[in-house]
Order: C-alpha cells, then sequence, then structure tokens
C-alpha cells in the first residue's frame, strides 16, 4: 500500500477508519460496482444490506483486497490505499469473513486459527503449546455456547457446521484486526451463539475496532449496528443511522422506484383444481421445514437472498439431494423421491443455471444432449437417431434456438442456446412439473423472452412450474405468487398487490409481509 | 479444414500408422507383410482387441477409469481355463464360463470400490492386482497345471474359414457388438453421458453408480476371456502371462482417440489402435531390439501419443 498525499487533508480530526468513495469494477460487459462509497468509523457496527446482485459483496472483496477496484478511492485512517492483494488488507488491519468456509478441514481448531501466522520456537518450529494455548483463550469468548467438542486439538473436519463457522470467526479476530467484514456469519449459528458474536463485536468496539456485516436478516441489523450503508445496483444509494430509521425506510431504499407492482398478465390459474405436487414438513442439509403445494398450470417463485434453501428445495423435489425429513405427495400420492429416475418417471424436470456443472454432457452432440433425460424418462434400450431426430428437432426449434445441426458439439452454442436445448431436454419428457433452479443465469435478454413464453405455454397446457430466480424482477413478472425463502424457511407468501419489489426484498430480510 | 481435421482424427492417424508400419516391415524384412504373417499379426492383436474393450469401456466411463487389474485377471483366467479343461474338448465351454464369470465378479468388486467406498481407480485396481497375483500363486501354488483342449489351440491358430483363424470372427463380433452397444443403445448413451459429466448424468436420472460397477465388471470379464484366448494360444499357462497387457491395453485405447479423461472415443479406434501396436511391437522385433528396448519405445508412445491428443483437446475446445 501507499500513502498518498491528497489523504492527508482528510487525516484530520474526523479521519475515518474505513472511506472507500466512487469504487467502480465491472466484470466484462457486466457492471458489478458502478459508485460504490461506504464510510466505516472507528469503533461502530456497521451493516452494510441491499437486494441480490447490488454490488455489496464485490464491495467487501475489493476493501479486502481479493478483488481490484477500476476507479475510485479507498483510505484508511486517512491514508488512500491501493491493495494488490489480501495480505495488503490484512496488514492495513482488515479482516474478511469467508462464507465459504476457508478453513482446511484436516488440519486442528488451532492450526487454523494460527494459519499463516503461527508462533515460532527459539529453532523456527511452530511453537505448538503457544498456538494451542492462545487458541484455546480465543475458544474461551464462545463458552457456553459452543459445545465441548470445540478443543484446540480437535480437527476441524470433525466438528459440526455451527462449530466450524465459530472457528472461522475465530480466526479472523485472532488476526486482531482494526475492522472486521462478517459476510453472513450467523448463517449457520443459533441464537446464542449469534448473541455471543455480537456480545464479542461490541466488546471491540469499545477498544476501537469496527465491524462491517452483511446480513440477511434486518432484526439482526436492527439490533446491533449503529449505522446502515444501502447499496442498489452497483451503487450506494442511503448512508443511515440506525436509530433514526425504520426497517420500511431501509427496503425502500433497497428497492428505489421499482416498488411499483407491475401489470403482468391477467392468467388466472383454475384455482379449484387440486394440487399435483405437495410438501409437508420437508428438510434436507439447507432446507428446514418448508411446506407447500403446487397446482396444476401454476407458477409459483421461490425468492429471498441467494443461498437461503431455494435451489436445496428444487434438488430435493427431483431426489438429488433427498429429504430427510416430511411429505411429498405427487397427483395426492405420497412418494419417496430419492433417485433422480424416480421424479423423472412421475414427470417431473430440473433445469439448472449452473449449466457447466449440472446439463452440459461436455464434448458430446446436441442429440445425445437433448434426448439423455427422454430415454430414461421412457425406459428406453436401443436409441434409432433417425426415430428421434424429428422429434429432437421439433424441441429445439419450438425455442428458437440457434444451432447447425444435431450433430454439433454442445460446446459450440452459446450459453443461451445451449440452455434452450437443455430446457429442450425436459420439454421432450412432457414434465408435469416444471423445478427451474436459477434458470436464466447468464442468458440474453431474448433468450429470457422465450423461456418465459415457453413457461407461459406449459402452465396454460396445465404443467405446474416451480421457479427460482435471483432476480426479483423475473419472480414478479413470471409468477402468480411467490415463496420467499431465508435461513432454509418460507417466511412469507406474496402474490396479487404484494408482489412487488418492496414486499420481496423486505421478506428477503425476514420480515413477514 | 477438412485436411487439418482428417489429419487429427484419430482413426485416420492410427489407419496411417498401421499402412507405415507394414511399409517399414517390409522395407526392414521382406515377406513381413505377407498374408499369413498378417493372420499372425491380427491374431496377436484381436487378444489384445479383447482386453482393451474393457479398458476402452472403463476410461469412456470417466472419473479417471482404469483398470490395472487386468493383468492378473488375464493370468487368473488363464489358470482357471487350464484347470478346467486340462486339455480336454468337451471342457472349453465350462472353462469360459468359468474364467469370465470369476474375472467378471472381480471387476465388480473393482467397481463397488470405485463407486460405494470412493477408492481411485488407479488405486482401486492397483491393490486388486496385488490381491489377484497373490491369489493366483495360492490357487496354483506356483506352477499352473493345466493346458489347453486342442480344438481351443486350433480356433485360436488354424485357419477357420477364408484362411482366418475363428478367433478374428471373435473379434469382429466383439467389434459389431460393442459399437452397437456404444451407438445405438440407452446405455451406451448413458457411458458417454457419465464419462462426460457425471452430475450431469445423475441429474437426468442415470444411475450412474451402477453402470460404472458394470463396466468394470465387464473390463473383469474381457480379461477372463483374453486369459481363454491366451492359453489357446499358447497351449499352457504361467502365473504372470497377463502381466504384458496392462499398459499395451491402455496404450491401444489410447491410440484409438479415447480421451483418458473419459466421454469420448470409441471402440473402432480401438481395434486401429491394437493392429497398430502389435505391428510396431514385430516391427521392432524385427529390429532386434531387446524386450526392455521395446518397454521403453511403448512407453514413449504413450507419452507422445498423450502430448498430441493434449494439445488436440485443447484447441477443440
Amino acid at each position: 500500500m501507499t500513502p498518498g498525499e491528497a489523504a492527508t487533508a482528510a487525516g484530520g480530526q474526523d479521519a475515518a477508519l474505513l472511506d472507500a468513495q466512487g469504487v467502480g469494477k465491472r466484470f466484462g460487459a457486466v457492471v458489478a460496482l458502478s459508485d460504490g462509497r461506504l464510510r466505516v468509523e472507528a469503533g461502530e457496527i456497521h451493516a452494510l444490506l441491499g437486494a441480490n446482485g447490488c454490488g455489496k459483496s464485490t464491495l467487501c472483496k475489493v476493501i479486502a483486497g481479493t478483488v481490484a477496484p477500476d476507479s475510485g478511492t479507498i483510505a484508511v485512517g486517512g491514508d488512500v490505499v491501493q491493495f494488490r492483494n489480501p495480505r495488503d488488507a490484512e496488514q492495513a488491519g482488515i479482516a474478511l469473513f469467508y462464507q465459504e468456509l476457508s478453513l482446511i478441514p484436516q488440519l486442528s481448531v488451532a492450526a487454523n486459527i494460527g494459519l499463516g501466522r503461527e508462533p515460532r520456537t527459539g529453532l523456527g518450529f511452530v511453537d505448538r503449546r503457544r498456538l494451542n494455548s492462545e487458541a484455546e483463550a480465543l475458544i474461551a469468548l464462545f463458552a457456553g455456547v459452543a459445545g465441548a467438542e470445540l478443543k484446540p486439538e480437535a480437527i476441524v473436519a470433525d466438528l459440526t457446521p455451527d462449530l466450524r463457522q465459530i472457528v472461522e470467526i475465530l480466526k479472523v479476530l485472532a488476526r486482531r484486526p482494526r475492522l472486521i467484514i462478517l459476510d453472513e456469519a450467523t448463517a449457520a449459528l443459533d441464537g446464542r451463539q449469534s448473541a455471543r458474536l455480537f456480545e464479542i463485536l461490541r466488546a471491540r468496539k469499545a477498544e476501537g475496532v469496527s465491524t462491517l456485516m452483511i446480513s440477511h436478516r434486518l432484526d439482526e441489523v436492527f439490533a446491533v449496528s449503529d449505522r446502515i450503508t444501502v447499496m442498489r445496483g452497483g451503487a450506494t444509494v442511503a448512508q443511515l443511522v440506525t436509530a433514526g430509521t425504520n426497517r420500511d425506510q431501509v427496503v425502500r431504499h433497497m428497492v428505489g422506484d421499482a416498488r411499483i407492482h407491475p401489470v403482468t398478465s391477467q392468467r388466472m390459474p383454475p384455482a379449484l383444481a387440486e394440487p399435483r405436487l405437495t410438501a409437508q414438513g420437508v428438510r434436507n442439509a439447507r432446507v428446514h421445514d418448508v411446506s407447500l403445494s403446487l397446482r396444476p398450470g401454476e407458477i409459483v417463485g421461490l425468492g429471498g437472498l441467494q443461498g437461503q434453501g431455494q435451489s436445496a428445495l428444487l434438488q430435493g423435489l427431483f431426489g438429488a439431494l433427498p429429504f430427510t425429513a416430511g411429505r411429498v405427495t405427487i397427483a395426492g400420492e405420497t412418494v419417496a423421491l430419492t433417485r433422480t429416475a424416480d421424479a423423472i418417471r412421475r414427470g417431473l424436470a430440473y433445469v439448472s443455471g449452473d449449466r457447466g456443472r449440472d446439463a452440459a454432457l461436455t464434448g458430446r452432440s446436441i442429440f445425445e444432449n437433448l434426448v439423455a433425460a427422454l430415454l430414461v424418462r421412457e425406459k428406453r434400450r436401443l436409441v434409432r437417431p433417425s426415430e428421434l431426430d424429428p422429434l429432437a428437432t421439433r424441441h429445439a426449434d419450438s425455442l428458437n434456438t440457434q444451432y447447425a445441426g444435431l450433430d454439433a458439439p454442445i460446446g459450440t452454442l452459446s450459453g443461451g442456446n445451449q440452455q434452450k436445448i437443455f430446457i429442450a431436454r425436459w420439454l421432450a419428457t412432457g414434465p408435469r412439473v416444471l423445478l427451474l433452479d436459477d434458470p436464466t443465469k447468464g442468458i440474453d435478454l431474448a433468450a429470457k423472452g422465450d423461456l418465459l413464453a415457453i413457461m407461459r405455454k406449459l402452465a396454460d397446457e396445465g404443467a405446474s412450474i416451480l421457479i427460482y430466480s435471483s432476480e426479483d424482477a423475473e419472480l414478479i413478472e413470471w409468477c402468480d405468487r411467490v415463496l420467499v425463502f431465508n435461513s432454509g424457511r418460507i417466511v412469507t407468501e406474496l402474490a396479487g398487490p404484494t408482489l412487488d419489489h418492496f414486499h420481496l426484498a423486505r421478506a428477503a430480510y425476514g420480515e413477514a409481509a | 479444414m477438412t485436411l487439418r481435421s482428417g489429419l487429427t482424427n484419430p482413426l485416420t492417424l492410427a489407419a496411417i500408422a498401421i499402412l507405415a508400419l507394414l511399409a517399414v516391415g517390409e522395407t526392414l524384412s521382406p515377406g513381413f507383410a505377407r498374408g499369413d504373417q498378417i493372420v499372425r499379426l491380427l491374431t496377436v492383436a484381436a487378444i489384445l482387441g479383447i482386453v482393451a474393450a474393457g479398458q476402452n469401456l472403463v476410461i469412456l466411463g470417466g472419473r479417471e477409469g482404469i483398470d490395472l487389474s487386468v493383468g492378473p485377471m488375464i493370468s487368473l483366467g488363464a489358470v482357471i481355463a487350464g484347470n478346467i479343461m486340462a486339455g480336454a474338448n468337451a471342457a472349453i465351454l465350462p472353462a469360459i464360463l468359468a474364467a469370465t464369470a470369476v474375472t467378471f465378479l472381480i471387476g465388480i468388486v473393482n467397481g463397488l470400490g470405485v463407486t460405494l467406498v470412493r477408492i481411485p481407480p488407479l488405486v482401486m485396481t492397483l491393490g486388486m492386482t496385488a490381491i489377484v497375483q497373490g491369489g493366483l500363486v495360492v490357487y496354483s501354488q506356483g506352477i499352473p497345471s493345466g493346458n489347453a483342449a486342442p480344438a481351443l489351440m486350433a480356433f485360436i491358430n488354424r485357419p477357420l474359414v477364408l484362411g482366418l483363424p475363428g478367433i478374428l470372427f471373435v473379434w469382429a463380433i466383439i467389434a459389431v457388438g460393442l459399437t452397437f452397444l456404444l451407438r445405438r443403445t440407452a446405455f451406451g448413451y448413458a457411458v458417454y453421458a457419465i464419462g462426460a459429466n457425471e452430475r450431469a448424468a445423475m441429474l437426468v436420472g442415470l444411475p450412474v453408480n451402477r453402470i460404472r460397477c458394470l463396466l468394470y465388471g465387464l473390463s473383469g470379464f474381457f480379461a477372463g476371456l483374453t486369459g481363454v484366448c491366451v492359453i489357446g494360444y499358447t497351449g499352457n499357462s504361467f502365473i504372470s502371462v497377463g502381466d504384458q497387457y496392462v499398459l499395451s491395453s491402455i496404450i491401444a485405447v489410447v491410440i484409438g482417440g479415447t480421451s483418458l479423461a473419459g466421454g469420448a472415443g470409441g471402440y473402432i479406434g480401438t481395434v486401429l489402435g491394437a493392429v497398430a501396436l502389435v505391428l510396431l511391437q514385430s516391427v521392432l522385433t524385427t529390429l532386434q531390439l531387446e524386450n526392455y528396448g521395446r518397454q521403453i519405445i511403448f512407453g514413449m508412445t504413450l507419452l507422445v501419443l498423450m502430448l498430441l491428443y493434449g494439445r488436440q483437446g485443447r484447441l477443440r475446445v
């Protein structure tokens, strides 16, 4: 980092601990951040809020040195800095808690906490005794709320998720940072553990240590934070004092003017029909006690911030991430969905937005990619390309797919056209329930339009559609009603007049409608 | 464009290699490419081609699929078949059934280890190599006693129809059958699918583990069948008779253009690969290269091919 001369002007009596101004960052053609502004004073707890894709994560990464900004300035304690890597940021006293755990599972708790800054003995070896005693002191912070298994010598892989998350937090605290960045740090913690974490952070405030928290729970934000920065569309739109604002005001800043209920099509699903699919109290790794029911012809959205269990629910219904509890019925019959083939033969289909991971048979032809699910659904033994070609062509064409021929490798198509082939894969099976898992990720507007058209057509023909989208606008425009998720649970259901950006954003942060 | 894609097509390359090797052999030793010599070479290639069929399937199925245990499974197949036949024509069929059944089951165990226990295929089949080798010594007390039935030897060594031995027809049937299996059945499509992207294959409803188990079982089956052919070719067996086939079966598959990453390739290429490899071996013998010299050339062939195809793979993206 290099101290800049201009910064000394700001280095007077009110130099903030962190002052980021006009931070911009684009990834290819996508502008992730256009005007990120954030000012964190010494000794405060500061919340950073915004809807999916507002740029808050990118801004945090810039501050923590993992992403280099295209424009803007960052000052720490009044000195302008340029972080080339996370180590620079760490030396400036900024420590980031990683949402995706950064622990090394095979190592002990103490080794993880001290990773990279192990105390040495006179001979240059790691001083295990000091390493363990330092870890012991940190673990004591969570005494009474963490299980007895949390010991310096315990191997991280053997710990439960909440304890692993605590180790991750301790690893951040061990670095004695001036600014702690916590991105969804309480996701795996129970109420008492979260409360203890906030006690610790409040205690650090007195020592001048600040916390920047990203949380998906507004009640938490209002209980703990001193000030709030709200982002929308890549820019900072509000900097508020927590005590001087309220939840609705914050949510309004998050959604801006887009909160007017848009006029969607007046399609009315047959309300009296028996539900085609119901789930009662289902659970798996990321879904906690979810119940829902889906009627023929209905398009139901799953909303909320990313990673709140929407995808896990869809995969659970599809048998890819089987439920450990609860009951699922299809057309009134209780079914055990433990294998994807069972789900497919009962008329379910699953389209993922992560094509490379979940859908693409890499290197294989468009034809093979398209008929893959059909062969399973119909339990075919023989494959006659001459017989299946017309069917494959028909389904590919029904989505306006641009392709040279069915024999071309799937990789020759653009992302949007690939996604159409993967949707055609399921149309060919004549699905009765379509499970769409953020299906428009990375595809262009025209392809989105084609997808919406085919969804409406299928729904009009009586199919039931359950769609998760990370874009609120799609849920509002496309769905009859939206179930909003928070921490693996449905917090509220939005439909009709309440299905708008305002209510979606508010519900995403855990507020009931 | 067409010229270039033609030249980078593994099938074309293998065919060119075969013709070039024939020309070199004929130049070095006139009579190398004579009809009866070629039949002799094809017989040796057929034996390699049959074990390479199993190797091919396992490699196509992806997740670093490979079967190092084909060597001892061939030896085991040869010893079991020899013991059961004991020179009697009447016992040929039971001998084939017993040899292939045992090696099929060993292959299934490989498959269970790879899928359910998630042991890497390299380690699983290497461990199985040691187990089968050791078991073979215990079973045969070091000196296999059986020998081949005369009819089996004749089937493999003597002309049957059109001047060709029976084993070449068996190989042709395997080639056609396997190609049909891979290109025209849902099972074949599933093999390519799990090799190309296992998670995507699971999400279109394919029983990924069951298929992969079966592929290892089939590799065992083909190794056992190769063992029967080996004892039919030489008349009797010894307990390390199959060892030479481990590396060469992998090279034959790779020459034929099957990707070691899985999900791309086929058996016709492997057939050409087996022929090319046997020709290479023969040319090296003509050059009076000692066995270790051949080993060096074989190893280098594999690595050079990996280099060539690896580069091609990157270009193909």
